[in-house]
């Protein structure tokens, strides 16, 4: 039986039992993405210390495994695992506790209904996504935004003065943004006739970042406010407030925030090639066709982690003023002309 | 058996997604509980400060402009709320039958002036200060 017969039987099936489709398709699913996003995230932050090395004129991780550190990671894994779990006493200890936990719950969410590229198979493009939700646009970004409330529980709940300003930035910083953020999807959603994530990337033969160049620059920085990287780290600002939120949190509590850092902004990465980068759109390559879109998805992700860590690497961290008045004085008018511009080229040369 | 799948089978993966994002750092949690030492005094669990003795409770009582960017915020999230079941319908045949001075129809004419009202709040905003960050 050919492989194409196989996969049009189960979604033919699918189709015909959608509870119990959904229900399996859940478990699996639950299980791999959630393998898959934390070794993905351990291989962000090898990438992020050997990429600020190679800026910075120095090796980065050397020594374990091989001497490309590739095994760095693992080391790290294993003294967080190993160190002492200690709570603060003046902590609000419940939600001292579960904020690492809200974390990762906001995370799988989020990885729930994007898609993670696709596969080609007998001519017909069958995109790898668990919650394929009609509105899964609006749905993974206000799902991202949500990281911000874990956050403000950790910043909070310390008890410590540079915690709380760290939350306090972090919550002002993510409202000025909210904002233009959620228009350029509108913007994007108004070109494609769709809030659906793969109708949006099937829509995209013209990349969205050549149709609507402005919301492309205001949809990143609204992006790298919302992940929390420099320039826009002010809720962390090691040099002013210490280490920010999570000043009071130690080993693998510590480890898990951090972690969860680097799984949204693979996320999020993701998130901006669905967008505006053409998702797993491109030429074919001759005896790799099943997996072309594949590979196409994730080189396009890997440009967007490189030059994520390149901004870190290049630019200063700005005042939390000057954030807040460039997200409610710059981008949210930019947006809303990009909104015009995105309505007035779906009516009249659409 | 409904070969149209409900909305409702979308999210029955979510929460499948969700217990699993909870077992992940509970496992993690519980292996530390597990393999590490656990030694606390004082001084270890006392709150950081620069070294020194922390002076009061943290959670202070904070600048009331604070809540004017919850405020601004809350009533421009809801504009973007207003703005995503509009995107089904602006270029629809029923709106395009109304046109307004002959150049954009019914649908973004209205939003248009939505957006404008909202614009003009911004800008006043902006003048008295109320987005100034102190």
């Amino acid at each position: 039986m050919e492989l194409s017969a196989i996969i049009e039987a189960i979604s033919s099936w699918a189709a015909s039992e959608p509870r119990i489709y959904a229900l399996i398709i859940g478990l699996i699913g639950a299980a791999v993405i959630s393998g898959v996003i934390n070794i993905v995230a351990m291989y962000v932050v090898w990438l992020e210390r050997k990429v600020l090395g190679d800026i910075q004129a120095r090796y980065g991780p050397n020594r374990v495994g091989s001497r490309w550190g590739i095994l760095q990671l693992v080391a790290d894994a294993i003294k967080l695992f190993t160190k002492e779990d200690s709570i603060p006493r003046d902590a609000d200890k419940p939600i001292y506790v579960w904020a690492p936990i809200v974390a990762s719950m906001t995370t799988m969410l989020v990885a729930a209904a994007l898609p993670f590229g696709a596969v080609n198979i007998g001519g017909k493009e069958y995109p790898l996504v668990v919650a394929n939700m009609d509105l899964s646009a609006l749905y993974v970004e206000a799902a991202l935004s949500v990281m911000t409330i874990s956050v403000f529980m950790a910043g909070f709940s310390s008890n410590n003065k540079y915690s709380l300003m760290g939350a306090f930035r972090g919550m002002a910083r993510m409202i000025a943004y909210e904002v233009p953020m959620g228009v350029c999807v509108i913007s994007v959603a108004i070109m494609a006739h769709s809030l659906n994530l793969v109708e949006i990337v099937q829509s995209q033969t013209l990349w969205y970042a050549f149709a609507q160049p402005l919301g492309f620059i205001v949809f990143t920085v609204a992006l790298i406010t919302d992940l929390g990287r420099i320039p826009f780290d002010q809720s962390e600002a090691e040099e002013e407030i210490i280490a920010g939120y999570t000043t009071e949190y130690g080993g693998i509590r510590w480890g898990l925030l951090y972690f969860q850092e680097y799984i949204c902004m693979f996320l999020g990465s993701i998130m901006l090639v669905l967008l505006f980068l053409g998702g797993w759109n491109g030429p074919n390559i001759p005896f790799l066709t099943p997996i072309a879109p594949m590979i196409w998805f994730f080189m396009k992700v890997l440009i967007v982690l490189v030059f994520l860590i390149w901004t870190r690497g290049s630019l200063l961290r700005y005042r939390i003023d000057q954030v807040t008045d460039l997200g409610w004085k710059w981008m949210l008018p930019l947006s809303i002309v990009n909104l015009a511009w995105a309505v007035v080229v779906g009516l009249y040369f659409a | 058996m409904t070969s149209e799948p409900l909305p409702v089978d979308y999210y029955i993966p979510l929460i499948m997604f969700l217990i699993m994002g909870a077992i992940v750092p509970i496992a993690a949690l519980a292996a530390v509980k597990i393999i590490s030492p656990l030694k606390p005094n004082s001084r270890k669990l006392s709150t950081y400060e620069g070294g020194l003795v922390p002076i009061r409770d943290a959670r202070i009582q904070f600048n009331v402009q604070y809540y004017l960017f919850a405020i601004v915020f809350v009533i421009f999230d809801v504009e973007v709320l207003f703005l995503y079941p509009w995107i089904y319908v602006y270029a629809s045949e029923f709106m395009q039958r109304y046109m307004v001075f002959g150049i954009m129809n019914i649908a973004v004419f209205e939003m248009l002036m939505f957006i404008a009202v909202l614009l003009i709040g911004l800008a006043y905003a902006i003048k008295k200060e109320a987005l100034r960050w102190v």
